[in-house]
């Protein structure tokens, strides 16, 4: 599964650090380091959303830091 | 072959004074480089408007071709004279490069250019002339690639006097410390700062003179391209990666601008590749792309550049801790480092398109200020005394 988190500048300054690493720690807890691919994505021209830019197989999500954990949850746990 | 330098400098003021009583000028004319050291008499505010007054003659004067005697006479004319003293004095070297390898030196009553070729020191030969009833000499020869040249204001020589060193820190000495340094170091602002920083502990950080280091390496071109912003017009964007793209073999090239990379990689073909490596909070993570030196974020690194930049070009604060923060992995201080130690000119591709979605009062920084960044990197990277250009699409 492959999975981008934006770091543009907007959502940079939404959190994406706090997005990543979260979800890096996530993944690893959970022992997905084989299935799942964290990637890193420029601006995708979708900012204007209120969380960070994130997408699951090209699918796109706005995942604001706090939300991080249900977010992993439900869309990356949920499809495995 | 067009010969080109690496110029840089760096003063200590004397111990609690606010101005320094050194001045460097670094000038370009169509044909030659020039690098201009003058010392003003006493410290603070007089030995400050001496040594401007002297070097910015000069270096008027040079850049519309008047003679030698001609500047001489003029800053004997012109100089104020002291009520103490009764004189008026500024000492000064100026060393003129020309882009056929043709190199002019003119020294008067400041330590001696230490000359240093393939790591040996290069003896300057006595040629006096008596100008104004002023002794100056004069020196023409030819650099090549590799030669580094440091002009010095007295402050070095008389580092440690009375303290650390009895009779100060010896030209000598002070010639075999920068021989070591340029053995390892690259660029022309390391070497400055070597040598200026030496200085500065011998004067166990109280500089009893202001003391000023200017370097000047004979280096190739070093061209570096760099882009940021999408373009106003979408159907220029081709337009503006061809000509970001072009230029000779030896150029760098940098995108600032996670949009602006995208639309590299769009029209080269070229994958990008996105990291996730926070190496510093403030700072979004780069990104790699064939071809390209250096691919970061926009308008955040193109910030944190400009500060750099500018505790660059503001010379007081230019310590060895300043180079340890550039040599930091984060996009900011490689770019900085870049143009600082990497670059001998820059042009800047910058496009115009304002993104729609940083219109959002919502963020906690103007992200909308590109162009009032460029405007603030051309000013710092010319103030290095480097040729910039700038490019709207």
């Amino acid at each position: 599964m492959r999975v981008t988190i934006c770091i543009g500048s907007a959502c940079h300054l939404k959190g994406s650090r706090e997005v990543i690493s979260q979800m890096q720690d996530l993944v690893a807890q959970n022992g997905l380091s084989d299935k799942v691919d964290l990637n890193g994505a420029f601006c995708s021209g979708n900012c204007v959303k209120e969380g960070v830019c994130v997408t699951v197989d090209g699918e796109l999500y706005s995942v604001k830091p706090e939300e991080t954990k249900g977010f992993f949850e439900k869309e990356i746990l949920g499809r495995m | 072959m067009g010969i080109t330098v690496d110029v840089a400098y760096k003063s200590f003021n004397k111990f609690g004074e606010v101005l320094c009583g050194d001045k460097v000028e670094i000038l370009q004319t169509e044909d030659s480089n020039i690098m201009i050291l003058a010392d003003g008499m006493g410290s603070g505010v007089k030995a400050n408007i001496l040594a401007t007054l002297t070097s910015k003659i000069l270096g008027t004067m040079f850049l519309n071709g008047a003679t030698l005697e001609e500047c001489v006479e003029t800053i004997v004319d012109t100089l104020p004279i002291c009520q103490v003293r009764k004189v008026a004095y500024s000492t000064f070297s100026i060393l003129q490069v020309f882009h056929s390898g043709e190199a002019y030196l003119v020294e008067f009553d400041n330590p001696g250019c230490i000359y240093i070729r393939d790591g040996q020191l290069v003896p300057i030969p006595e040629n006096i002339r008596v100008i104004k009833d002023k002794k100056i000499n004069e020196f023409r020869f030819r650099v090549k690639k590799g030669d580094a040249l440091i002009l010095m204001s007295d402050g070095t020589v008389h580092a440690g006097v009375g303290q650390l060193l009895n009779f100060g820190w010896l030209w000598e000495d002070i010639a075999a410390y920068a021989q070591k340094q340029y053995c390892r170091t690259i660029s022309a602002a390391r070497l400055a700062t070597a040598v200026c920083e030496a200085c500065d502990e011998l004067y166990m950080y109280r500089p009893g003179d202001d003391t000023t280091v200017a370097c000047m390496r004979i280096i190739d071109s070093k061209p570096v391209h760099l882009m940021t912003g999408p373009a106003e017009n979408k159907d220029d964007d081709k337009k503006m990666v061809d000509e970001f793209m072009s230029g000779e073999d030896n150029t760098k090239r940098i995108v600032c601008g996670g949009t602006s990379a995208t639309i590299v990689s769009r029209v080269l073909g070229r994958p990008l590749d996105v990291s996730l490596d926070y190496v510093d909070p403030e700072i979004p993570p780069m990104a790699y792309m064939e071809g390209i030196e250096l691919v970061t974020e926009g308008v955040l690194t193109l910030n944190r550049v400009i500060k750099l930049l500018r505790r660059y070009v503001e010379k007081e604060v230019v310590t060895d801790e300043f180079f340890q923060e550039l040599d930091k992995k984060n996009g900011a201080s490689m770019v900085a480092k870049m143009l600082i130690e990497d670059c001998t000119e820059l042009h800047l591709y910058v496009g115009k398109a304002i993104n729609s979605a940083y219109q959002n009062p919502g963020l906690p920084f103007d992200l909308g200020i590109r162009q009032n960044l460029v405007e603030q990197l051309r000013h710092a990277v010319e103030e290095m005394g480097k040729p910039v250009t700038v490019t709207y699409y």
